[in-house]
């Protein structure tokens, strides 16, 4: 019999342990809310982040596209000054 | 007995609630984590706004350097138009008929020296204006002046091969089968057994009977896709030779 108690005691203390631990203070729907919105807006900022990045090393690809077509024009400017003699 | 049951059935009830417990546990927040995620979030947001206007500047001033470059260059290339005294509609049109020239003549060396005969005109013509374009006033810009000269280059190889000789030298009749017949009907010589008196012909110092080549020779193959005058005068005298020479059916 007093084994049995022991037995009931321990459990009993058990389950008000994890009740007391769920019934812990909780977020309210707002704040619930509140997360999600910021989780959702540090995603979008992730995404334009990335796009920003691609067009901006698209941007320097063109870019060094242009100087070398720049470099390019300027020496045939050169060149063809050479050629006229001037 | 009983006792040892009701202690299994208790033991059994207890786990059962514990899960049930953790599990609630477990899939609610509590005012802790939701504090600790929301500064954690809130951190990273301002990391990210901070990073995003970085880009956006970065970008606009890239944009900017861009829209400079492409105006540093039209600048440069109309002082350049402007000294050789040509617009840029000239030169766009020029670019444009040597852009095509580069692509036909890219599909003209892809041919074989026998289909490249149908194409002698073409080559020649080709051949004329590239001389025309390198006498414009454009050519003297290098960019322009150096694919002029390297597609002169490719043009002069074409005509190049255009009047290399092609030759064949004879085989055995055991093993190769070689007559005038059999030989102008290869592919890559005629592919037309009934041009067999151009070789005839066009080797008049070897072939005296046509029905008779010896191996080894090695016998000019005149270029051509039709039989000239004389050919067919020639072909027209072996064949009225041959029909008289044939004994008559009685």
């Amino acid at each position: 019999m007093r084994k049995y108690l022991t037995l009931s005691f321990i459990s009993l203390s058990l389950c008000c342990a994890f009740l007391v631990a769920g019934c812990a203070s909780k977020p309210t729907d707002e704040e619930m809310n509140q997360l999600s919105n910021l989780k959702s807006e540090v995603s979008s900022l992730e995404k334009q982040i990335s796009e920003k990045q691609r067009s901006k090393s698209d941007l320097e690809k063109q870019i060094a596209d242009q100087n070398s077509k720049l470099q390019q024009c300027q020496s045939d400017q050169e060149a063809v000054k050479k050629g006229l003699g001037k | 007995m009983k006792q040892k049951t009701t202690y299994w059935m208790f033991a059994v009830v207890v786990l059962f609630i514990l899960c049930n417990c953790q599990q609630l546990v477990a899939q609610e927040m509590t005012k802790d984590q939701w504090q600790s995620e929301m500064s954690s979030y809130t951190t990273r947001r301002t990391n990210l706004q901070t990073q995003l206007s970085k880009l956006n500047d970065d970008v606009s001033s890239l944009q900017s350097q861009l829209n400079k470059l492409g105006d540093d260059i039209k600048a440069c290339e109309d002082a350049m138009y402007a000294m050789l005294g040509v617009t840029r509609a000239d030169v766009e049109a020029y670019e444009k008929e040597l852009a095509d020239m580069e692509k036909r003549v890219a599909e003209l060396q892809r041919l074989s020296d026998a289909e490249l005969m149908n194409y002698r005109d073409e080559i020649s013509r080709i051949n004329d204006r590239l001389n025309a374009m390198a006498a414009s006033k454009i050519a003297m810009i290098p960019s322009y002046g150096n694919r002029v000269k390297s597609l002169q280059d490719k043009v002069a190889a074409l005509m190049k091969s255009l009047s290399r000789e092609k030759s064949y030298t004879v085989g055995t009749w055991s093993r190769d089968r070689d007559c005038l017949w059999n030989i102008a009907k290869k592919k890559d010589i005629y592919d037309n057994a009934w041009l067999w008196p151009k070789i005839w012909q066009g080797n008049r110092d070897k072939i005296r009977d046509p029905d008779i080549i010896k191996p080894k020779w090695v016998l000019k193959i005149p270029e051509g896709k039709d039989l000239s005058k004389e050919e067919k005068s020639a072909a027209n005298s072996y064949y009225r030779k041959k029909a008289a020479a044939a004994p008559a059916y009685q």
